[in-house]
């Protein structure tokens, strides 16, 4: 028995010793592919985090399918992009073909050699990334190479309701975000608060979401351009977090304006603008078509977000393709991702949905799409509603889609963003000071991002 | 104190569908309950309605919820305004459900039986008999529980990558044909809890350990089996990690998985569409509370029905 | 425990003895064999990643113990460590006594058994994203449910969704919520418990008290350390309730430093920041906090859990 006990542990020494050379990953996996428009494809695509829901989905599918031909079968393994998936193919050797990430993903995976560089991809097929929105491409790219193909693109706007405004006697202009102070007043003259409850929130800065946001229009950004060095706790991003946070507290409080949001129907004809219960916020865009499917008749003004000096401006976010090393079909790949970013491709999506509307007796009110030749072809489609209102929501739009700005890739996004996120959470749930927060999450992003640049650098 | 047989009866009376608790069986000029009695168990019923309210409150503002359209989910209405299968309507034909339902089925019924099977098993090993590195064994059971997931998950995958299963459901049910750690402790508590003597006794009367096994020991613990298969039902069914690592093509998914595909086409992970997640949880937790309905009909079977041991 | 040869064995007991290792070897077998392709070189292997820097992507890269000793410079471990603690030790006592009250209650119950038993496993039924998704509903600081009884009392309740002291009661009750496994658990137990000794008591005049506290308690102690066992394994592992609705879906976390639990810590190492080897020293850490409190309830459960069924 004794002798018996101590030979399982040496047989599963060994094992794990032989074992441990299966999981290899793919980081080593280089890009031996070759990329021509003109070739014939076939074989397998499978693509991981991408769902055919709706018409813009599945238009440019069939673009995207006519341009690989035939013998290429494309699987579409749907729901959102797990991390415990991907890293599990990884592990095993056995990436999906392609992959449709967060734009703010990209450059962790890239700098752990996960996904493949797309320079070579973009010169074989003649792709043009000038095409693309700056900003939107700005986040794809890790050490000078692209990693992702942009798809879509997400801008925030100001949303109010007029009729608050009106009758506190206040314009769009006050809580645009163009006068810091004109939005502090004019959210304490929008809150209602009966005895400890809100029934009405005055404004709401969205944090800790959009403190990239409020950084910017302060004049500093959160991290420089090489992705290198944080800039958390910067005097002025300091400043933005007390004024956005201050507001909140202002009304009581983050506590009881986000117990509130949370009880309201966002997405229903009794969302915040149509019962009176929210002054005025900052908002993703596709928000409007909710609204405007559910209240048309609610009244509200947009614009977009505007910096202290009056300038619009938004963080652009969005998703990418991402072609994943190893990738059994990297050609195949390119070449779909190609195609469903292509101008024309968004083109034909754009009148699919353009007919749908029509069919519902509904404006058809644009669609961002990470392309700028595309955006001003598929504005050209827009149909005025036939109410000022909703049509200056589209110029809004717009507007705001003309002056993104992103935050660069850099290797340990996840961290970097875990900490801003913490950080104003903590100031938000007055556990911490808006500098001693801010200091702890530069301390941690700091850390976290010389750690990865040196293991860049090293292979 | 007691003979064996009189712990046999002990047992019996204790199997039969007589509650513990209750008082034994009186002359018929005694039977009618004395008021004391009677308010005492009024106040049971009081409490467990109360307690019931608490815990079924929350399912049924879910239940409630996915027949009201997307506007109305949160209204606090128990009744809603505006009652509308739409969203089943919609699941259903936006997904392949039932080819789901028959994938969670099939993985479910497999990984349910073969761990009832195997922990028995086991337990009983390490129940019944007594041997050198009992202990020792047992306490890498427990130690097994110990360990996160999490960081054996990628490990296991790779196993299972070695042996070609990934895209198959097997991966999703096979390692129940070892045991399970949860359950092999659960029910070696179960087995260690049954009188010696009924063992003894069945030696006595020329029975094998596997006798022994099967006529006495599992009889007995149908509770706990049932338990244990019920437990393993209800893990089964409502498993999302697995069947996102290991499954790809849409026609293997188990519902959660399909489910979860559903949701996130709507963005954020489907976050802000109440009314789909709602209605996802209900039809991912309804027919269980069917098969759990009628399973306790077996509960009250199983008990009734073993009174003798052999 | 069986007993040492030291006095010489008579050739027929030895052959007893092995036979009975042989026969308990055979009803194990499933688990061992289980046990060394699925348990324990992945326990091995990720021993050894706990050794290295490991981003799941490229091959590990042998470090030493330099994830142990940066755990040990890592805030983060900390609070993790004892927000996990503090949970457990609030949740696990509470779980095993309003189990066992309802479980009592419900063995009363008689013929609506079944109907309460269902519904006191209802929750335990419902998906665990759903609940994370329900606490975020049912605790809300303004119209949920739970304030609105509280204040249908008078009593002004707090923002448990966002208030830093408040967030773990919070999570204890939900997790409260799916007790209905345990309550099975010691209701099966609880059915197996002879009549005739609560008859005896009866006899002699004990009340109910002294009937459960002398009997009941006694009697099904081997279910209760069972569920004192598990119940502390699994709730230094919480995870997915607090995950979803602090850390989990969407593009923005409201996240929270009450709510930072270790495992959760330990997926955003792994899995988020790609730090798979820091991982894995951070579950060896786990597993040791978690081992030393399972030993020290074992040790008490010598002088305190009775088995009917004797030698254990």
């Amino acid at each position: 028995m004794k002798l018996s006990a101590a030979r399982w542990p040496a047989v599963a020494v060994l094992a794990t010793l032989t074992l441990a050379s299966c999981a290899t990953g793919t980081g080593a996996a280089g890009d031996d592919a070759n990329y021509d428009p003109d070739a014939a494809l076939s074989g397998d695509l499978t693509v991981l985090g991408f769902g055919a829901g709706d018409e813009i989905a599945t238009t440019r599918m069939d673009e995207a399918q006519k341009a690989l031909g035939d013998d290429v079968d494309v699987k579409l393994v749907e729901g959102d992009l797990d991390i415990q998936q991907l890293l599990s193919s990884i592990a095993a050797g056995d990436p999906p073909e392609l992959i449709y990430a967060n734009r703010d993903q990209i450059g962790s995976l890239a700098a752990r050699g996960a996904i493949l560089s797309l320079d070579k991809c973009i010169d074989g097929e003649g792709i043009d990334t000038g095409q693309y929105v700056k900003a939107a491409v700005d986040q794809v790219t890790f050490d000078g190479s692209v990693y992702g193909i942009p798809e879509f693109n997400v801008v925030q706007l100001t949303m109010a309701n007029t009729s608050l405004l009106d009758a506190a006697g206040l314009t769009i202009a006050d809580v645009n975000g163009s006068n810091w102070d004109a939005v502090t007043a004019a959210s304490t003259a929008l809150v209602k608060n009966d005895g400890g409850a809100l029934s009405t929130i005055g404004v709401d800065t969205k944090m800790p979401e959009f403190f990239p946001l409020w950084a910017k229009a302060n004049g500093v950004d959160l991290i420089s351009d090489d992705g290198k060095t944080a800039n958390l706790n910067d005097p002025k991003a300091v400043e933005a977090v007390e004024f956005a946070v201050g507001v909140y507290d202002d009304q009581g409080g983050f506590a009881p304006v986000k117990a509130f949001r949370d009880s309201a129907d966002f997405f229903g004809a009794g969302n915040q603008y149509a019962t009176n219960q929210l002054g005025s916020m900052w908002m993703e865009q596709w928000y409007v078509n909710v609204l405007n499917d559910v209240s048309p008749d609610a009244t509200i003004s947009f614009d977009t977000f505007r910096t202290p000096q009056g300038e619009p401006l938004a963080f652009a976010s969005g998703s990418a393709w991402a072609i994943p090393a190893g990738s059994a079909n990297a050609a195949a790949a390119c070449r779909f991702a190609k195609a469903m970013t292509a101008t024309d491709s968004w083109i034909a999506a754009a009148n699919a949905r353009v007919k749908l509307r029509e069919a519902d007796g509904k404006p058809f009110t644009g669609l961002l799409t990470a392309n700028q030749d595309a955006d001003d072809a598929v504005r050209e489609l827009v149909t005025p509603s036939g109410d000022a209102q909703w049509d200056s929501a589209v110029e809004a739009t717009y507007l705001a889609n003309d002056n993104t700005f992103s935050l660069p890739a850099n290797p340990a996004d996840a961290e970097f963003k875990n900490a801003w996120q913490d950080a104003v959470n903590r100031v938000l749930n007055g556990q911490a000071s808006a500098q001693g927060s801010l200091d702890q999450a530069q301390e941690e992003a700091q850390k976290a991002l010389d750690a990865a640049w040196a293991k860049f650098d090293k292979d | 104190m007691t003979t064996t047989t009189g712990r046999a009866d002990a047992a019996e009376l204790a199997l039969a569908p007589v509650q513990a608790g209750d008082p034994p069986a009186l002359p018929a000029t005694q039977r009618r309950t004395p008021p004391r009695r009677r308010l005492g168990q009024v106040l049971v019923y009081v409490a467990l309605t109360v307690f019931a309210v608490v815990f079924t409150y929350p399912f049924i503002w879910l239940v409630s919820a996915s027949f009201k359209p997307r506007s109305e989910v949160f209204d606090n209405l128990l009744i809603p305004k505006t009652f509308t299968i739409e969203n089943y309507l919609n699941i259903w034909q936006e997904a392949p459900i039932g080819v789901w339902l028959v994938n969670s089925v099939i993985v479910t019924a497999l990984a349910a039986i073969c761990v009832t099977a195997s922990s028995a098993l086991v337990a009983w090993g390490f129940a019944y008999f007594r041997f050198r590195g009992r202990g020792l064994l047992f306490a890498l059971v427990i130690g097994s529980m110990m360990l996160p997931g999490a960081v054996t998950m990628i490990p296991t995958f790779l196993i299972w990558n070695g042996l070609g299963a990934t895209g198959t459901l097997t991966p999703l049910w096979a390692q129940n044909l070892f045991g399970s750690a949860f359950y092999i402790f659960l029910l070696r508590q179960f087995f260690l809890a049954l009188p010696r003597e009924l063992f003894e006794a069945a030696k006595i009367d020329g029975a094998g350990n596997w006798r022994i096994f099967t006529r006495v020991a599992l009889p007995l613990c149908k509770p706990a089996l049932a338990v244990t298969l019920l437990f393993e039902i209800q893990a089964a069914w409502t498993d999302l990690l697995r069947p996102l690592i290991y499954l790809r093509d849409s026609a293997t998914f188990t519902i959660p998985r399909g489910l979860k595909s559903l949701l996130d086409q709507f963005g954020f992970g489907g976050e802000w569409h109440w009314e789909v997640i709602v209605t996802a949880s209900v039809i991912t937790t309804v027919p269980m509370i069917i098969l759990f309905f009628i399973g306790q009909k077996q509960f009250v079977d199983g008990i009734a029905t073993t009174g003798s041991k052999g | 425990m069986s007993a040492s040869s030291i006095a010489p064995v008579r050739p027929g007991r030895l052959r007893a003895r092995r036979r009975e290792t042989l026969s308990a070897l055979l009803f194990i077998s499933p688990w061992l064999v289980g046990f060394l392709i699925f348990t324990l070189w992945p326990v091995i292997y990720s021993g050894y990643l706990s050794l290295t820097d490991y981003d799941v992507i490229n091959n590990p890269n042998f470090v030493g113990l330099d994830n142990y000793t940066a755990m040990f410079e890592d805030p983060k471990i900390a609070l993790s460590l004892t927000n996990t603690l503090i949970f457990t030790i609030l949740s696990v006592p509470l779980h095993i006594i309003v189990a066992l009250a309802l479980a009592l209650l419900l063995l009363r119950a008689a013929r609506a058994t079944g109907f309460f038993r269902t519904v006191f496993f209802l929750p335990k039924m419902t998906p665990a994203v759903a609940v994370g998704v329900l606490f975020l509903l049912i605790f809300n600081g303004q119209d949920g449910l739970i304030n609105r009884v509280l204040g249908f009392f008078g009593i002004s309740g707090p923002y448990w969704t966002t208030d830093p002291a408040w967030v773990k009661p919070g999570l204890v009750l939900i997790s409260l919520w799916t007790i209905g496994s345990s309550i099975v658990i010691l209701l099966a137990a609880l059915k197996n418990v002879p009549t005739e000794l609560y008859e005896s008591a009866r006899i002699d005049g004990a009340n109910f008290w002294q009937q459960t506290m002398r009997i009941t308690v006694p009697m099904i102690s081997s279910t209760i350390f069972f569920l004192a066992i598990i119940n502390t394994i699994y709730g230094f592992q919480i995870f997915t309730e607090a995950y979803t609705a602090f850390f989990g879906s969407g593009n923005t976390t409201y996240s929270n430093d009450a709510a930072l639990f270790y495992v959760i810590y330990l997926f955003q190492q792994g899995f988020q920041y790609l730090h798979m080897g820091y991982a894995s020293a951070m579950a060896w850490l786990l597993f040791v906090v978690i081992l030393i409190f399972t030993v020290v309830q074992f040790a008490i459960s010598r002088r305190t859990v009775y088995y009917e069924g004797e030698a254990r």
